[in-house]
């Protein structure tokens, strides 16, 4: 039974769906949260948390947009 | 001269299922982004419609799969082929009537298990593939979907919570665009792929191409035509279903449920664990709705859901043996399958001239 349900490919999946899944959504929802902050500091004349949230913001916004890229290639490698 | 005209049959028939397959199927991949208002329905639909045309030349490499892993191909015919994918066809227009969603992958598998079973028994079933490939990825893909987006959702509420909401809602909905993009990409991949499969099976059955040939580029190019041009029609019932009857979604809802989505079928596909498009973005929509609340869940609707999961693949089975056993009172020749495509025609004709009055898009909101 064990080599018809492919338990090993079937846990690999498990794990990964979770880090990835998990991961990337939330990876984004700081850039969001990044985003938003980086208008109301800017609103507030606090020019340099401004500036740190926006490179957070940044920073995430290019793990999520590196995430999408390695999907890609996962695909074509298929 | 007969076996041409079945071939002929069958091809048409894989590519009519191909169409019912992008319009059922993508509209799933399409509904979260319309229901949240991500992006306008028609916008939505024609980049679902384009990536999944480019999501069919992407790779060939899983071409045969359904049929060469649940079914002996060595006893598989043009006119087995040809009764399964009418199996499929049937459930496929028969859950879109209803507005359920369902995997077009499991109606083409049961749909041809059921023609093989009815023409050569229960030794035309490889019961390991069907297992392994089709029964446990079905139970575990909304399972795990639901899972990853109900956490995701969770942790996305604690990291955007008490920010404007109107800055959140934007951001979230561009990132819609971008993870309903590479749902819509990984859906042409997998499903035009299998279109392919059958095509290339039913053309070795035939004696046209050599055993273990690859997809000549008429089959590519007129795989992904099909489903691209059903994508483009629009499954509006589904849409409706997915992206608004299960759940009351926001943007936020509608990005948990595509990333978890895109996270689980890219993970399957690189571990080699095929899971259902259908089945992943489903479980997404409800588990992004469970996150937030249980009782945000509109848990009847889910029911009817997974009750036409559970049908699929013995229902598209029964029809497939029927449709075999009505095209051998026929004989071996064309005449069968020429009546049964008529036939067949007269119903899907009758079907879409019932709905398409009351099948208006969805608003986006």
């Amino acid at each position: 039974m064990a080599v018809v349900v492919e338990t090993k490919e079937l846990m690999q999946t498990v794990v990964a769906s979770l880090i990835a899944g998990v991961g990337v959504t939330v990876v984004f929802s700081i850039a969001i949260w990044g985003v938003a902050r980086f208008a109301d500091l800017s609103r507030n004349e606090r020019p340099l948390a401004a500036g740190a949230a926006a490179t957070l913001a940044g920073l995430a916004l290019a793990v999520t947009l590196a995430a999408v890229v390695f999907g890609i290639v996962i695909m074509t490698r298929k | 001269m007969s076996s041409d005209v079945i071939l002929v049959i069958v091809v048409g028939t894989a590519l009519a299922f191909d169409f019912t397959n992008g319009f059922h199927d993508t509209a799933n991949v399409v509904a979260t982004s319309i229901s949240t208002g991500a992006a306008r329905p028609q916008v939505a639909i024609g980049i679902a419609a384009l990536l999944n045309f480019v999501g069919a030349f992407i790779s060939i490499s899983v071409a045969a799969t359904v049929a060469n892993d649940v079914v002996n191909a060595d006893v598989i015919t043009p006119t087995i082929v040809f009764a399964g994918l009418i199996g499929a066809i049937a459930w496929n227009l028969a859950t879109w009537y209803f507005g359920l969603p369902s995997s077009s992958s499991h109606a083409l598998i049961g749909g041809v298990v059921g023609s093989a079973v009815a023409a050569v028994g229960f030794d035309a079933v490889l019961a390991d593939g069907l297992v392994g490939k089709v029964l446990i990825p079905a139970v575990v893909a909304p399972i795990l979907a639901f899972l990853v987006a109900g956490i995701a959702i969770g942790l996305i509420y604690r990291v955007v919570g008490g920010q404007r909401p109107g800055t959140v809602t934007r951001g979230f909905r561009y990132g819609q665009i971008i993870s309903g993009g590479l749902l819509a990409l990984a859906h042409g991949t997998n499903d035009a792929q299998k279109t392919m499969g059958v095509i290339t099976l039913a053309l070795v059955a035939n004696g046209t191409l050599g055993a273990n040939a690859d997809p000549p580029l008429w089959v590519i190019v007129s795989a992904a035509a099909a489903i691209a041009l059903g994508t483009y029609s629009g499954g509006w019932r589904i849409i409706r279903t997915t992206g608004t009857r299960i759940i009351k979604m926001d943007a936020a809802q509608g990005f948990a449920a595509q990333g978890a989505g895109s996270a689980v079928i890219l993970a399957s596909t690189h571990f080699g664990f095929p899971l259902s498009t259908t089945h992943v973005i489903n479980g997404g929509v409800m588990g992004a709705g469970a996150g937030k609340r249980l009782s945000a869940v509109r848990w009847g609707v889910a029911g009817n859901i997974i009750v036409a999961w559970l049908l699929t693949l013995p229902t598209a089975a029964a029809i497939g043996g029927a449709t075999y056993g009505v095209t051998r009172i026929f004989g071996t020749g064309a005449l069968g399958p020429v009546l049964v495509t008529l036939m067949a025609l007269s119903l899907i004709a009758a079907a879409f001239a019932r709905r398409s009055q009351r099948g208006a898009p969805v608003p986006a909101s």
